[in-house]
Order: C-alpha cells, then sequence, then structure tokens
C-alpha cells in the first residue's frame, strides 16, 4: 500500500483544475497524445457547456520519481458547485490528501474553503498549489498569504506551477508523493469499500467508484451493499486510466470501478458501504446518509399526450441521478405531472434541460419552493413542499421554514452590498470576520429567500467577486401566508406562492405585474388578481388584442406568410392553455424574480 | 383533387424609388429601363411555362411589380400580343394593370387600354401630401386626382385605387378624409390596407415614430367600413372592398385557391397536380438581371412541392378565410384533395368558439373571426 496516494483535487470553478488532470494524466502517460482530448474528465455535454462536474469520477495514474519508484495515483474527481455538498464529503473521505489548486491571480474562494475545510475535518493532508504563475497578473505572496489566513494551512512551501504550460507539474508531484501519505487499512480483514458515486451505463448497468478500504474486492465473489442488505455478484472490477482497464481484484487502498449487476444507482447509493456477502464487516464505513432534496417543483408536460413520455424520462434519468425524487402529483391547472425534488436550484435547471433537450419534452415548471412544517389545529406536523398543499389558514397553527447557514465570501468593498442583499433576504447576521482584503461573514437565512436568485444576486451586486457556501440549520416559526394568483377569477394553484406576511402586499403586487407583462394580449381582457384568502391585494389587466390578422396576403405571399405564422405558432408552443386564456412557460417561473431587483 | 380555374400574374420589378414600407420584389430603376429584354425574357420564361397550362383557360391577368406603368405602351403591348399567341385567354378575362398615379404614367393609359389591359390599379395610398411624403412616395394628392381622371377618359371602366391607413399622424379624421376623396372619384374597387410594418423594409428596420394606438387603428377600421359600405363598397375580403360585380377576379382567384403561372423576376406559380395529387408552387429567380439571364432555362425557377395534406388545409385557410364568404366544403375537397371529414371537428370548434359559422352549404368567417384570423388559421394547423 505503501506506493499508493489517493487525492482529490479541490479548486474553484475557473481555477484550472481540469486543466491540471489533463497535465497529470499526459505526465504520467495515461493516454497518448492523440486520445488526448482536452479536460477528460468532465465527460457529459451539459457538464462541459457549464464547466462544471456532476459525477465524481477517477483516474489511476502511474508516476515514475526521480528515484526509480513507481507511485499509483488515484486522482478523485469531486463534483464542483454547492448543490452537491454531500457527494464531495463522499469523494474526500476516500482519499488522504488533496491539492487546494488556487489561482495565482485571483486568490481564494468560498467554494474551496467549504470544500477545504471538509478535507481538514476530515484528516486530509492539504497540499497548496498556486495555479497561473504564468500570468502577468499573478501574486504568489498575496494568495500564499490569503490561503494562511483564510484556511488556516501553512502555505509557506506551496508549490507553484502552471498547469497550461506544465510547468512545476512534475516537482508537484514529487511534493505529493513526500508529503501525503498512504493509505493505512487492513488489507485481510473483511471488505469494506467505500462507494464514493454510482452512475448507470446503458450496457452495463449501475457502475460504481469505490474506494476498497479493508480486504479486497475480487471479480466473482458475492458482495453485499450495507444499507439495504441486498446481495449481488462481482462481474468486472477495474480501474481508469481514463480508459477502463479490467483488474482480477481491487486490493485495500485501491480506487477503481465495480459492476456488480445492480439495476438502479439507488441500489449502490452514494457513501455507502460494499462488504464480502461471506465474511461481513461489523461496521459500515461512517458517513453515509440518503441525500434528501431542498427544493420542489412541479414539472408538467404542456401537452398532456406526453405525460407517458415525461415519466419514463424521469425514470431514466433517476437511474443515474438518485439525488432527483418525483412523485405523480395533479395540479388543477396543469393537469397530470410530476411533483419533483431537486438538491438546488443548478440540479434543477440542469435536470430540466436535460429533459428538453435529451427527451425532447416541452415542459412547464413551477416555481420551486422548500419544504415548510405545517403544525396543524389538530396538533399534525405537515411536511409541505407545494404552496397549493397548504390547510386552510384556520386549520393552521404554526408553519416552520427551513433555516440555512450561508457563508459568504466577499472582497470587503463590496460588503456593504452584501449585507443590504441579505438583509432584504430576512438574513441575519452571526459572524464576520476580516481575512486580509476579504470579509468572511454569515448569515442564518430562511432558505426559500436564498434558492431562488440569491447566488446571482450575490453574484452580481460583488461583480462576481463573492462566493458563497450554505448549511441546513433548522425548521424555525415563522409568520407565513400563501399568496394566491386569479386568472379571470379562477385560481391558477400552480403560481400560488408561500412568502412572509410582511412581503405578501408587495409580492402579490410585483407578481400581478410581472403576470401582466408575461402574458400575451389575447382575443379579450385577461384579468390578474393577487390574493391572500379571499382578500385581493393586487390587480391588474391586460387587454385584449384588438386583432390578428395579415393586412394583405397575395399569391406570391403564401409561402413566407405561412412561415410568419409558423413563427406564432413556435411562440404559443411553450405557453399553456387556462380556460380560455393562454399563460407562457415563463409565467410560472416569475415567481422566483419578482422582489428581488429592487 | 380537380384542377381549379387558372390566371397568370406578371411581375416587372422596377420602380422609381423603392417605398420604406414595401417588401415587394422591387428595385429602383436609376436610367433607362431594359424593356424590350425584360419582355423578350418573360415571353421565353411564358414559353416554358405555357407547357403546365396546356388545355387550360386563362381566366385573369395581372401586371404588377415593382410599377408595371413604367413600362412604355408599346412594351405592354408586345407582352400582351405574346402572351395571347402562347396561352389561351378566356374572352372576358380581367386584366388589370398596377399604375402609380403619377403625370407622366398618366400618359400612357390609352395605350395600356389599347394593348388589351381593362382593369387599372393604382398605387394611391393616401389623398394627403404630408402622409405621401412620410411613405415615401414619388406622387402627389393632386396627382392622383388627374391620373384618376385620365384613366377613365382612356376608357378605363373598371379601376381600383390602393389606400393605406394607420400612417404616420393617422387619425380617424384623417384616415376618413382619405377615404372620402377615394369615394368621391368613383372608382370600382378599393384595396384599404392597414400600413404594415414587414420584415425586411426600412420601415421595420426604423419604424416611423408616429404611428396610432392599436384603439385609435380599430376606430379608423370601424368608421371607415361604414362609410364604404353606405356608399355602395362591399367588403368581401380582409382589405378589399368593391362595387356590386367588380371583385377582382385575379386575386379572388387566389383566395379560393385557384392556380396560377407567374412569369418575372421573383414571380410565384401554383399548379394543381390532381393526378399526381400534390400542389406545386414555383418560384422565379428575384434578380432582375440574373431573371433576364435565365429566363426560359429551368435554372430560373425553384420547384417547392406542397405534398402534405396539412400543408395544404393551412394554405387553403390562410387564403379562404380571408374571404368574407368563406368557402363550400366541397370546394375546400376538390382543391386540396382532403376529405371534409379530416376537418370537420375543427370546424365545429371554431363554429363554438365563435370565429367561424355556417349558412347553407357555406361555412365563413364571423366578424370576430375576421379580426382574428391568425388564430383561426392556426386552428387548422396539423390537422388531416
Amino acid at each position: 500500500m505503501d506506493h499508493i496516494r489517493n487525492f482529490s483535487i479541490i479548486a474553484h470553478i475557473d481555477h484550472g483544475k481540469s486543466t491540471l488532470a489533463d497535465r497529470l494524466i499526459e505526465i504520467c502517460g495515461g493516454l497518448t497524445q492523440r486520445e488526448m482530448e482536452s479536460q477528460v474528465l468532465d465527460s457529459m455535454d451539459l457538464e462541459r457547456e457549464r464547466g462544471i462536474t456532476i459525477k465524481a469520477q477517477s483516474v489511476t495514474l502511474e508516476f515514475k520519481a526521480d528515484t526509480g519508484r513507481v507511485y499509483q495515483l488515484n486522482i478523485i474527481d469531486t463534483p464542483g458547485h454547492v448543490d452537491f455538498a454531500y457527494e464531495v464529503s463522499r469523494s474526500l473521505a476516500a482519499c488522504e490528501g488533496a491539492l487546494l489548486v488556487v489561482d495565482a491571480a485571483q486568490g481564494v474562494e468560498a467554494q474551496s474553503v467549504a470544500n477545504c475545510h471538509t478535507a481538514v475535518d476530515q484528516g486530509l493532508t492539504v497540499l497548496p498549489v498556486l495555479n497561473k504563475i504564468d500570468l502577468p497578473a499573478a501574486d504568489p505572496d498575496r494568495v500564499i498569504q490569503e490561503i494562511e489566513e483564510i484556511i488556516g494551512i501553512d502555505a509557506t512551501d506551496a508549490v507553484r506551477v502552471s498547469a497550461k504550460l506544465g510547468t512545476g507539474v512534475r516537482q508537484m508531484l514529487h511534493v505529493l508523493v513526500d508529503r501525503i501519505p498512504p493509505p493505512s487499512g487492513e488489507p485481510d480483514g473483511p471488505l469494506k469499500a467505500l462507494i464514493i458515486d454510482s452512475w448507470f451505463d446503458n450496457y452495463l448497468g449501475v457502475v460504481s467508484l469505490v474506494r476498497v478500504v479493508d480486504g479486497s474486492l475480487r471479480v466473482g465473489s458475492k458482495i453485499r451493499v450495507m444499507s439495504t442488505g441486498r446481495d449481488s455478484e462481482v462481474d468486472r472490477v477495474g480501474i481508469s486510466t481514463p480508459k477502463k482497464i479490467d483488474r482480477e481484484v481491487l486490493q485495500a487502498g485501491e480506487v477503481g470501478w465495480v459492476i456488480a449487476g445492480i439495476k438502479e444507482v439507488d441500489g449502490a447509493p452514494v457513501g455507502d458501504t460494499l462488504t464480502d456477502a461471506g465474511r461481513p464487516a461489523k461496521e459500515p464505513l461512517p458517513g453515509f446518509k440518503r441525500i434528501k432534496p431542498n427544493v420542489f417543483a412541479g414539472m408538467y408536460p404542456i401537452d398532456q399526450v406526453d405525460y407517458e413520455a415525461f415519466r419514463e424520462a424521469l425514470a431514466k434519468l433517476r437511474l443515474n441521478d438518485s439525488a432527483l425524487q418525483y412523485e405523480p402529483e395533479t395540479s388543477q391547472s396543469l393537469g397530470f405531472g410530476f411533483r419533483c425534488g431537486f438538491l438546488g436550484m443548478l440540479h434543477m435547471e440542469i435536470v430540466q434541460e436535460r429533459l428538453e433537450r435529451e427527451y425532447d419534452l416541452n415542459l412547464i415548471t413551477t416555481a420551486p419552493t422548500v419544504v415548510y412544517e405545517v403544525l396543524t389545529s389538530a396538533g399534525e406536523v405537515l411536511q409541505v413542499d407545494n404552496p397549493a398543499q397548504l390547510p386552510p389558514v384556520n386549520r393552521i397553527e404554526e408553519i416552520r421554514e427551513p433555516i440555512i447557514q450561508a457563508d459568504v465570501l466577499v472582497p470587503h468593498q463590496f460588503l456593504g452590498n452584501v449585507m443590504t442583499l441579505c438583509a432584504e433576504r430576512r438574513g441575519v447576521q452571526k459572524r464576520m470576520q476580516y481575512l486580509g482584503g476579504q470579509v468572511a461573514i454569515a448569515y442564518e437565512m430562511p432558505l426559500s429567500e436564498m434558492v431562488t436568485d440569491f447566488f446571482d444576486r450575490l453574484k452580481s451586486v460583488t461583480r462576481g467577486y463573492a462566493s458563497m457556501d450554505y448549511t441546513f440549520l433548522r425548521h424555525q416559526p415563522a409568520r407565513l401566508v400563501k399568496v394566491d394568483i386569479l386568472i379571470n377569477g379562477d385560481k391558477v394553484d400552480a403560481l400560488s406562492l408561500i412568502v412572509h406576511q410582511d412581503n405578501a402586499q408587495r409580492r402579490g403586487r410585483e407578481l400581478a405585474e410581472r403576470m401582466r407583462q408575461l402574458i400575451p394580449r389575447q382575443m379579450f381582457d385577461v384579468a390578474i388578481q393577487a390574493a391572500v384568502g379571499s382578500n385581493i391585494i393586487a390587480r391588474e389587466t391586460v387587454k385584449a388584442m384588438r386583432k390578428n390578422v395579415l393586412a394583405k396576403c397575395y399569391g406570391g405571399d403564401v409561402t413566407r406568410k405561412r412561415k410568419l405564422l409558423e413563427k406564432q405558432k413556435e411562440g404559443k408552443k411553450r405557453m399553456k392553455q387556462f380556460g380560455t386564456v393562454e399563460i407562457p412557460q415563463e409565467a410560472f417561473m416569475a415567481v422566483l424574480s419578482i422582489g428581488k431587483d429592487k | 383533387m380537380t384542377t381549379p380555374p387558372l390566371s397568370l400574374y406578371v411581375h416587372l420589378p422596377w420602380c422609381v424609388r423603392k417605398c420604406p414600407y414595401c417588401d415587394f420584389n422591387s428595385y429602383e430603376a436609376g436610367g433607362s429601363l431594359p424593356e424590350d429584354d425584360y419582355i423578350a425574357a418573360l415571353l421565353r420564361d411564358l414559353d416554358m411555362e405555357a407547357e403546365c397550362a396546356r388545355g387550360r383557360i386563362v381566366q385573369s391577368i395581372f401586371v404588377g411589380g415593382g410599377t408595371p406603368s413604367l413600362f412604355s405602351g408599346r412594351a405592354i403591348a408586345a407582352l400582351m400580343e405574346g402572351i395571347r399567341v402562347r396561352l389561351a385567354i378566356a374572352s372576358d378575362a380581367e386584366v388589370t394593370l398596377e399604375a402609380n398615379p403619377g403625370a407622366a404614367e398618366a400618359t400612357r393609359f390609352e395605350a395600356y387600354r389599347c394593348a388589351g389591359v381593362n382593369r387599372l390599379s393604382m398605387g394611391v395610398q393616401s389623398f394627403r401630401d404630408p402622409q405621401l411624403r412620410a411613405l415615401g412616395r414619388v406622387h402627389s394628392a393632386h396627382d392622383a386626382v388627374r391620373a384618376y381622371a385620365m384613366a377613365r377618359s382612356a376608357g378605363f371602366e373598371n379601376v381600383n385605387l390602393d389606400l393605406m391607413y394607420a400612417l404616420p399622424a393617422d387619425g380617424v379624421s384623417g384616415a376618413l378624409a382619405d377615404l372620402r376623396a377615394a369615394i368621391a372619384l368613383g372608382p370600382t374597387h378599393l384595396s384599404w390596407y392597414q400600413l404594415t410594418l414587414e420584415p425586411d423594409t426600412a420601415f421595420h428596420r426604423q419604424p416611423p415614430r408616429d404611428l396610432p394606438e392599436d384603439d385609435v387603428v380599430f376606430a379608423i377600421e370601424e368608421t371607415g367600413r361604414e362609410l364604404l359600405a353606405q356608399h355602395g363598397y362591399a367588403r368581401y375580403e380582409v382589405s378589399a372592398y368593391a362595387t356590386p360585380g367588380r371583385q377582382c377576379r385575379h386575386n379572388l382567384n387566389y383566395w379560393q385557391f385557384g392556380d396560377y403561372l407567374g412569369i418575372g423576376a421573383g414571380a410565384h406559380a401554383k399548379l394543381t397536380m390532381p393526378r399526381e395529387g400534390r400542389i406545386e408552387r414555383r418560384a422565379r429567380q428575384r434578380n432582375p438581371r440574373t431573371y433576364m439571364c435565365q429566363a426560359g432555362t429551368p435554372g430560373a425557377c425553384t420547384v417547392e412541392r406542397v405534398t402534405g395534406p396539412a400543408q395544404r388545409v393551412v394554405e387553403y385557410m390562410m387564403n379562404a378565410l380571408r374571404l368574407c364568404e368563406g368557402f363550400e366544403p366541397a370546394v375546400f375537397e376538390r382543391r386540396t384533395g382532403v376529405a371534409w371529414a379530416k376537418i370537420e371537428a375543427s370546424v365545429d370548434a371554431a363554429v363554438a368558439g365563435g370565429l367561424l359559422e355556417r349558412e347553407g352549404a357555406r361555412v365563413r368567417p364571423t366578424a370576430v373571426g375576421m379580426r382574428y384570423l391568425n388564430d383561426l388559421v392556426a386552428a387548422f394547423d396539423a390537422v388531416a
């Protein structure tokens, strides 16, 4: 085991993680130049477009040190977004060390701070690496000071590299094998393998990325998933270089993939432990938990004919995304659909985009909401993830909303803006600490105020310099009410929202106003009302369109005019008919964009 | 599907100046027109096109543009003669030529009449000089009145005036003044259009600032239609009004989904092929120079086959529902080759929605249906 080094690379988006990984693969000869496609670790299209990693992956490399000794390096690539904090912690649990890659010009950002703290907490050896030292704006001394102040680790001998040019990377590997300890474990003990991540492959079924902690994982052996108690036979094991290479066995300390005839990713959940069915371990590895979605939204096919196709698409996505939850739901206004649970807004956007792109579905997604706890007058506690399901006011004793702690790191000149923003979102400041040019602040804030566009707003009021991370704290009673939207007198349940009483009036007005802007003029007047209970708090009217007719159309025009009409129709595709009124899909998300800009 | 009536459209693409609202295939003349070469090209083109019309009689001819009245009487006579040699023309065919109501053109009216043109369509647009200037027109209100008089004295009994409303700085009184001025001249036909900002026009790129609001436009239409009706101009299409028996037969043929040959730069043709069960649309080269080089060769036109029944239904509705009288189910079946049963449910839904009505054998748009024709046509999308 002495020659094995398991580590992960912690970096903020754009700080060069993928480029560095590419460079390591190149130096260790994992792929030939011709096979070398830039940023091999991010394989899904969407991941590439968004520049983020969703699934954890690993690469096993052979590094021949100048001493002549050959090391097995296992790089475990982690997801890179606040929505995926649990997956990050499991990836880190598979490692003995981590490279903290910091852009030598930009300095430390909150996301890497959060991940780095997790790494330090889990007992990993963290090696600071300054990347992009070739940039004219690079200021390694300042950044070293920042790392020491903010993260609290010694960074005096931080390695300086340029992943882009390859400068210093080989030397970095020498430091790595010296400083990061080899894995410890019992090669002859009962098998314990940590599931770092699982994904569904159309041909192979579920493939799990594992770190063997104790014992060994052998082809043909019978294994047990400890949380479910289900047994299955190991078909194949192997490593990625990043090409998939089959092996007979994965030994203690090693990282690799395993295929064991499991049908769904749920059957091999992240953080779970694999053991030997014939000689099971007494205890699973610590830290496993079932992931719970934070935000819920209704998703409905615009055309009800697509319902079955939609159900199948969700089932297929779920094969590969155990964080995605869905349950059938019926809305008076939108018909049959599903209430879907997501880790956060990014996760939701990704799912929505994939459904529309890969499965060619036309969907309406309602505004995402958090899970409220409702104490009824009968003394029951209900979990409410859909405003439409809130019991009548006279049956509610108390509504409790989820509160999170947001840790924000921001250059001091934007501090005022951030504090204003947090106050607008009902945030309560808990801590503030000056760290060099940056300020770390912690706020307690309702999750509902955070899940919408808080992150985008934070970026915009700090010109992109702030970064943040958040953790769930508790449910807490709050004065919340439901605002309903009525279109031509009919309540559209999918447009209801739960807001704080003090904001109800303003939100209601803004939402009605926004609806007026979004709902196109139709053949008759459309009345939009916002109401709390039976109390109308705002009213707007979309004036009828006087006409919709082409002034002229002759022989030569037909093809052109037909295209014009087709264009009009294209615009209507994303609209949903309510009685006689057509409401565009944006209207359902408008709930998100109100009350945030002023 | 059966073969419907046939018309001929001839396109003469030049104008003195391109108007900022115009999206037709027209070009500024600049210098002398290649009259003879162009007429020769048209006839070469027709030699080829005439093949498709074998055994069929042409019911109407429309010479449009552009500004056809830029062409001399001699050139138009040569064109008409050439057409008669190549096609069988009905003895009572309607033969229209579009004319600009300017002073120069008016001197040619008599020659056009002699050449066989029996209907003039004059692009007056407005009788108010500030509005004419805003539209970039080259003539004045006075020119228009004089040109009309000359058309009548040249023997044209059947004259259409094109008028536009919802012009820059327009209100009800201004628009009605235009209509009164037109009515006072006593034309047989009025085409009264709302100014529309069409794609690829100067107005679309930079719209005039003082266009009237929707409510004003609506008031103009309501009062204008009443005035026209009082004076015996019955509305028969979205923007067309005629005295009894003087509906434009050429345009009616478009709206009734008839066939037409089209020659000239950018001209379109539609031909029904009952045996193949399809409709062909052809478009000629748009650029006059290219057209003149290629006329008479297969390279001069592109062919689009309208094969799908769904497409035929939409195109039929786009045209037929523009007519106040609507259409008869039997004619629908003959022209599209689509069974009535395929669209009956959509028709019933539109009747229930108040956009269509049935009277005897006919199906026609209601007053509301006429206003929301795009929505009405959309209801027939993807049917059949």
